[in-house]
């Protein structure tokens, strides 16, 4: 009797939001996972994904991708640490500035700000031409369209993420836990590691969380600056669906892709501690 | 407390790799010369002219600002209620409910515009432009539902029973006192999602074709086949509207504090 | 029957766990009734129950002779005070004023005037375009109450209103709540863990513990003849001795404490002749007992663990077998280089209560 007005209440709020998501997210997914699963004969098989996995091409560019989310994570881990931590010490105006250029490539277009580095990287960009000003070469590198770039492209792009995530982490670490740490004899090296890295580690896993599932399924990078000579998991995804129009592939390699964010999400958040909020 | 060096060069290193960029594309853009070459050779508005004038991103811009504006205000109409009952309430398989409302931003926006494709696109033969719009909405949801579930966190539970106590239903109370109050978060709201919709490329991916682009899935297949600054004029055009954009939100709203 | 009326009540926040068990409470009109208690007690489940932010799942809530049991809390016209104001930040002391009465239709001169004569009630005329933002803690509360009290509801229900301002304005505060009601005449509700505030505004005081009525009583009666062990300690009873029941009289206890005897001029009506021979405990106040007195009837040697200046007077913590006992007297401390001394207890100061084993 006492529960009716709120179910009623419940199924209003949430009714719209659940169906929406069920019909138009749910049940596609759904369908893409059944039909990857479906041979030419109709019947259920696993026949594309022995295709798929067995292929030499596609091995390759799986372990590339998760290399270079790898690289990505580590590099943004061990500079965004530095520069969180600093953006708690200074003085709040000169932080809230710091935080509104951090905030601002995060909302700019990831096409911009990726095509900038076509710009720094190319024949006669300013990398290039630094170089030869110097002597150092005599011919231009080519940078674009490696690993490298891509790397280089999609740190750009998440690093912003990795800095925002521990700023608010170091945010509910407080000061006087640092103090109280040096007052007892803690090197200030020694602090960091011992107190502020653990009592920020949850912030820490969940950039690591964002980072590295972003970096498996970032699209506009790979294509701007590896195009088809260096392809990761989703510009082969789109060049098995929408140039070889080979789309067994493609479904596998979706099915493939939800799969290791989704696994990398479960295992990352066993390392969170649960004490925390 | 002395700040050691070696934090301040590699703060000071990790800004300039995250603005350069910026900056970068600023100079090209007025470059005279045809190819992009550093350092930057006389000066032209000419790339400007001719961004504004290439008549597919003019299509495309309009395609991105509506597929945007339409998919944010469905997220929101779906969103605001959602948030809404996760605050105020507790009930049964809540947790499940939370894990599905948050679902489309875990799942690869990609996959999700494919799985879109083929469901609706080829087997419910529905227009690619529909699906467009809902892969979009799908993943502005769980945006506007964080979002606006953090401003209402700060409006106490207290002042809508107060409103009640006086007379108010719960659905009068819910616009005279809750919405009136969380109005700079729905505002947040809004323009965060819409930002996200406007510069989304994964979802679109598969949900564009011949005759309906966005304007980044058109800006890259540009990019495939011509090397000149336009783009370069296009993206700062673009960079300076998210800034006047996000800049004000901040000012006016404390943007920051939901991203 | 009572104005309000609550009856074999379960209430709670979460279905199947409740914390109000088969609960019975009944209100007179014009009575200002406080529920006292801890933290968790269950005094708030009861506000809200009345107020009909809580279903109960069982029993029947009636006010003014009316079933309210299923009556949606906006259908109730019951007044609401809150402990952090709820004030609605976006609209002016005027409107936050009027919500309620343009919620029952009102004409708008009517309101006009209506608010006009409860601001000046609560002495905030031309403050009406104001922000609550730009009040301070006191005028919010008023505010609050203005809100409250203008639509004229059967009943006022306040939950702990006092406790988010300071301690002058608290008294302030107090002083006004109590001229309104005597002014008004409505009947209240007051929610509170302050047995000061309790005291000094109710006249009578409801104490609380787990979801069950410990005592119910004018505030003389709780505060010096508390009825359950809870209660003693609620109001300050901080110390208790158990000891044997030897006799009881009309008017006095004789009670055996480790072979010295009591006496209390005051039995807890729950004892009886049967209880002789059983145990009981005595409880007192820090502040009742003496120190450095003869040995004799309801003295005893204990031993002074510590004692601390507290300026007119000395608190000593002190322990007589297993029973840790503190004492508040005047003066300075006693310094007799022994930590010995004898403490006694007049006998009206003691309550005899049944044991607590």
């Amino acid at each position: 009797m006492s529960l009716k007005p709120k179910t009623k209440a419940l199924t209003m709020l949430l009714g719209a939001g659940c169906l929406f998501l069920l019909a138009f997210f749910l049940l596609p997914l759904l369908f893409v996972l059944y039909e990857s699963f479906l041979g030419t004969d109709g019947n259920l098989t696993v026949s594309r994904y022995l295709a798929v996995l067995q292929d030499n091409q596609f091995q390759n560019v799986y372990l590339r991708t998760l290399k270079m989310a790898v690289i990505v994570t580590v590099i943004a881990v061990f500079t965004a640490y530095p520069t969180a931590y600093l953006m708690m010490k200074i003085k709040s105006s000169h932080k809230a500035i710091l935080m509104s250029l951090v905030i601002l490539p995060l909302m700019t277009s990831p096409v911009a700000r990726t095509y900038a580095w076509i710009v720094i990287l190319g024949r006669y960009g300013i990398v290039n031409q630094t170089l030869s000003l110097f002597g150092l070469t005599r011919e231009p590198v080519r940078m674009l369209y490696t690993e490298g770039a891509i790397v280089v492209g999609l740190l750009q792009l998440f690093l912003p993420i990795m800095v925002l995530n521990l700023v608010s982490a170091l945010e509910n670490v407080p000061s006087e836990v640092e103090e109280a740490a040096l007052s007892l004899g803690s090197s200030k090296i020694g602090t960091f590691f011992r107190v502020i890295v653990p009592l920020s580690f949850d912030g820490l896993i969940m950039g690591v969380t964002l980072v590295f599932t972003g970096c498996i399924t970032a699209y506009v990078t790979p294509a701007i600056l590896g195009g088809a000579k260096v392809l990761t998991l989703a510009t082969l995804m789109r060049q098995q669906a929408l140039v070889l129009m080979n789309w067994e592939a493609a479904t596998v390699i979706a099915v493939v892709m939800i799969l290791t964010t989704l696994i990398l999400h479960t295992v990352l958040k066993r390392f969170r501690p649960r004490n925390q909020t | 407390m002395k700040n050691s060096k070696l934090l301040i060069l590699i703060t000071a290193m990790v800004f300039i790799f995250l603005i350069g960029p910026f900056i970068m594309i600023f100079l090209t853009s007025f470059s005279s010369d045809a190819i992009m070459r550093f350092p930057p050779k006389g000066f032209t508005m000419s790339w400007y002219a001719k961004a504004l004038n290439i008549q597919m991103f003019r299509t495309t811009f309009w395609v991105s600002l509506q597929t945007g504006l339409l998919a944010t205000a469905t997220a929101m109409l779906l969103g605001v209620p959602v948030a809404y009952a996760n605050i105020r309430f507790n009930y049964r398989g809540k947790g499940t409910l939370e894990l599905l409302f948050s679902s489309p931003a875990i799942v690869p926006g990609m996959v999700i515009g494919f799985a879109l494709l083929r469901f609706f696109v080829y087997v419910s033969n529905i227009p690619i432009v529909i699906g467009l719009y809902l892969g979009h909405t799908a993943i502005l949801f769980p945006y506007t539902v964080r979002v606006v579930s953090a401003s209402l966190r700060n409006f106490e539970g207290d002042i809508e029973q107060a409103a009640i106590s006086l007379g108010s239903t719960p659905l009068h109370a819910f616009f005279a006192v809750v919405l009136p109050n969380i109005r700079s978060g729905l505002v947040a709201a809004f323009i965060l999602a819409f930002i996200t919709s406007f510069n989304n490329v994964p979802v679109s991916l598969f949900l564009t074709g011949p005759g309906v682009a966005t304007l980044p899935i058109q800006m890259l297949s540009y990019m495939e086949y011509y090397y000149d600054p336009t783009i370069s004029a296009l993206s700062s055009i673009i960079i300076v509207l998210t800034v006047i954009v996000v800049q004000s939100a901040e000012k006016l709203l404390g943007i920051s504090k939901y991203v | 029957m009572a104005f309000i009326e609550l009856k074999d009540i379960d209430a709670g926040y979460e279905k199947g766990k409740p914390i109000l068990k088969n609960f019975h409470l009944s209100v007179e009109q014009g009575e200002l009734v406080s529920l006292l208690g801890p933290s968790g007690c269950g005094k708030t489940t009861t506000l809200r129950t009345i107020a009909g932010f809580i279903m109960a799942e069982k029993g029947s809530v009636t006010i003014g002779g009316k079933d309210y049991t299923n009556v949606p809390p906006n259908k109730r016209n019951i007044g609401l005070v809150f402990q952090n104001y709820a004030l609605f930040p976006h609209l002016s002391v005027f409107d936050n004023v009027a919500y309620g009465l343009r919620r029952r239709k009102v004409s708008k001169p009517e309101i006009a005037k209506r608010v006009a004569d409860v601001l000046h009630l609560v002495s905030l005329k031309g403050y009406e375009d104001r922000l609550p933002a730009q009040l301070s803690g006191g005028q919010r509360q008023r505010v609050a109450l203005a809100r409250s009290i203008v639509i004229e509801p059967e009943l006022l229900l306040l939950d702990e209103p006092l406790s988010n301002l300071d301690a002058k304005l608290r008294d302030e505060m107090r002083a006004e709540l109590s001229r309104l009601q005597h002014q008004l005449g409505i009947t209240m509700i007051y929610v509170t863990h302050d047995q000061i505030e309790a005291m000094s505004l109710s006249s009578r005081i409801i104490v609380m513990n787990e979801g069950l009525i410990e005592q119910s009583g004018p505030p003389e009666d709780i505060y010096e003849y508390p009825a359950t062990p809870f209660v003693a300690r609620f109001v300050g009873f901080d110390n208790r001795i158990d000891g044997t029941l030897t006799r009881l009289e009309s008017k006095s206890v004789h009670v055996d404490v480790q072979g010295v005897e009591f006496i209390s001029t005051r039995p807890s009506p729950n004892l009886s002749k049967q209880d002789e021979g059983k145990s009981v405990s005595l409880y007192f106040r820090p502040d009742d007992t003496q120190i450095g007195v003869e040995p004799g009837k309801n003295a005893f040697e204990v031993t002074i663990d510590f004692s601390n200046y507290q300026g007119n007077t000395t608190q000593y913590a002190m322990h007589l077998g297993s029973h840790a006992l503190r004492a508040v007297v005047p003066g300075k401390p006693i310094a007799d280089g022994t930590d010995r001394t004898v403490f006694s207890i007049p006998p009206d100061k003691v309550i005899a209560e049944k044991g607590v084993r």
